[in-house]
């Protein structure tokens, strides 16, 4: 595959902004928690209007069932968020991560759902909400939200990609690999480079 | 002190969610104890948040956004808000799946210095299993056909390679063969997750391998 041309970052810009005492006053995050104290369905629509194309994408990971069920999962993912947008803390997490767990959890769930697991497990009880010290997480997630940012654009096309693969289509190591056409242990060595790059230290 | 982690790959497609259900489960118990994965796979949330904004968005249908809006009024599942604040110790994954203690579980003794629990997470295709050993004593001499992932929830045990103590994760394959002994102090209790059964190796123990035939459910 030709190399593609590095995205265009900027209208992103400045949408991660979290002053000294660790709240967010970025567009979403004030959108979300207008959401949460006061059930404003105008702020509600807004979201909806950016997010719910995004959550699409998401739901859209290339299998046929995925897009068969890529507006179905829009729908639970978008109801999710209104209901539990009181339980968002601004300190904790920008309000696209906030959305994207909400994301990941309701396709796991479907994916189960659709296979017919018979499981007393939910998403939820796999990726518990973060009970943390918030003020302690706030000042982790400053440091690490500009410098993740920062990191990402510069990662190298084909680890960009993969963790794409990994972490956008919900896809195995293995089976990136195997789409790709590429050994196992490279797909493992360019998600761990990425992550050196990306200064998340996750071999220990 | 954790010294035994999951590996980058292990941590990110359990971030990812592709991670299978049992195996998953093992990795969430293990950020129960662990304050660095913890850390590292908030890291990874974060990450993922910024690659889900960078998606290309994907129109969705004009019927959708009324369709949402005349569901909100709906009532919320009550998962949302009956979030436990039980004061019992052990993870809440863990009670999910246990039902009550380790006493009221059933055990399959394996000899006399071993009983093995199988748990229901659903996952058909690995087995999610209570081991508990003897203060003292081993379990045989085994080797894994597929991949091997070991937690400690109570005491400690050692193999050739290390001591291992509650929280440590261990992930191991074809080629490790090992002979885990519980500490002489306490008896052991720990999660081990199998995609194939594990293979008694010593001559006086092979007789039991057919007890240890995947139960995956």
């Amino acid at each position: 595959m030709p190399d593609e041309p590095p995205e265009d970052d900027s209208k992103m810009q400045g949408q991660i902004q979290v002053d000294e005492n660790g709240s967010r006053n970025d567009e979403w995050s004030i959108c979300l928690q207008q959401i949460g104290q006061t059930q404003c369905r105008a702020s509600f629509e807004r979201l909806f209007a950016h997010f719910a194309p995004l959550v699409k994408a998401f739901s859209m990971n290339g299998s046929a069932v995925s897009i068969a069920n890529a507006e179905e999962l829009v729908q639970e993912v978008m109801i999710k968020v209104w209901q539990k947008a009181s339980a968002y803390n601004p300190q904790k997490a920008a309000a696209s991560t906030w959305i994207y767990t909400i994301a990941r959890n309701s396709r796991t769930d479907m994916f189960r759902r659709l296979r017919k697991f018979d499981t007393p497990l939910n998403a939820e009880d796999i990726w518990e909400e973060d009970t943390g010290d918030a003020p302690f997480i706030a000042v982790q997630e400053r440091r690490n939200a500009l410098q993740v940012k920062e990191l990402l654009k510069t990662l190298p096309h084909e680890q960009a990609q993969i963790l794409a693969k990994v972490y956008m289509e919900g896809k195995s190591h293995s089976e990136v690999a195997q789409e790709l056409d590429i050994p196992l242990g490279t797909v493992k060595s360019r998600v761990r480079l990425a992550m050196q790059k990306l200064q998340i230290q996750v071999e220990k | 002190m954790i010294n035994y982690h999951p590996d980058s790959r292990m941590l990110n497609e359990f971030s990812a969610g592709s991670l299978p259900l049992a195996q998953s489960a093992c990795v969430s118990l293990h950020l129960n104890y662990c304050s660095t994965c913890q850390r590292e796979s908030r890291k990874l949330q974060q990450m993922g948040g910024m690659l889900f904004e960078r998606l290309a968005p994907c129109e969705v249908d004009a019927s959708l956004l009324d369709s949402v809006m005349s569901r909100l009024d709906e009532p919320a599942p009550l998962t949302y808000e009956a979030k436990t604040t039980a004061t019992d110790e052990s993870p809440a994954l863990m009670r999910r799946l246990m039902k009550g203690g380790y006493k009221d579980l059933e055990w399959d003794r394996i000899n006399s210095g071993l009983q093995i629990s199988r748990l229901h997470t659903g996952d058909v295709e690995n087995e999610f299993a209570l081991y508990h050993i003897k203060a003292g004593r081993t379990i045989p001499r085994h080797t894994h056909k597929g991949t091997e992932l070991t937690l400690v929830l109570e005491g400690s045990f050692s193999d050739e390679e290390g001591i291992y103590q509650r929280g440590d994760f261990l992930m191991r394959d074809a080629e490790h063969e090992h002979t885990p002994t519980a500490a002489k102090s306490e008896d052991c209790i720990c999660i081990g997750v199998l995609d194939a059964p594990i293979k008694f190796t010593g001559w006086n123990y092979r007789a039991l391998n057919p007890f240890l035939s995947l139960q995956a459910h």
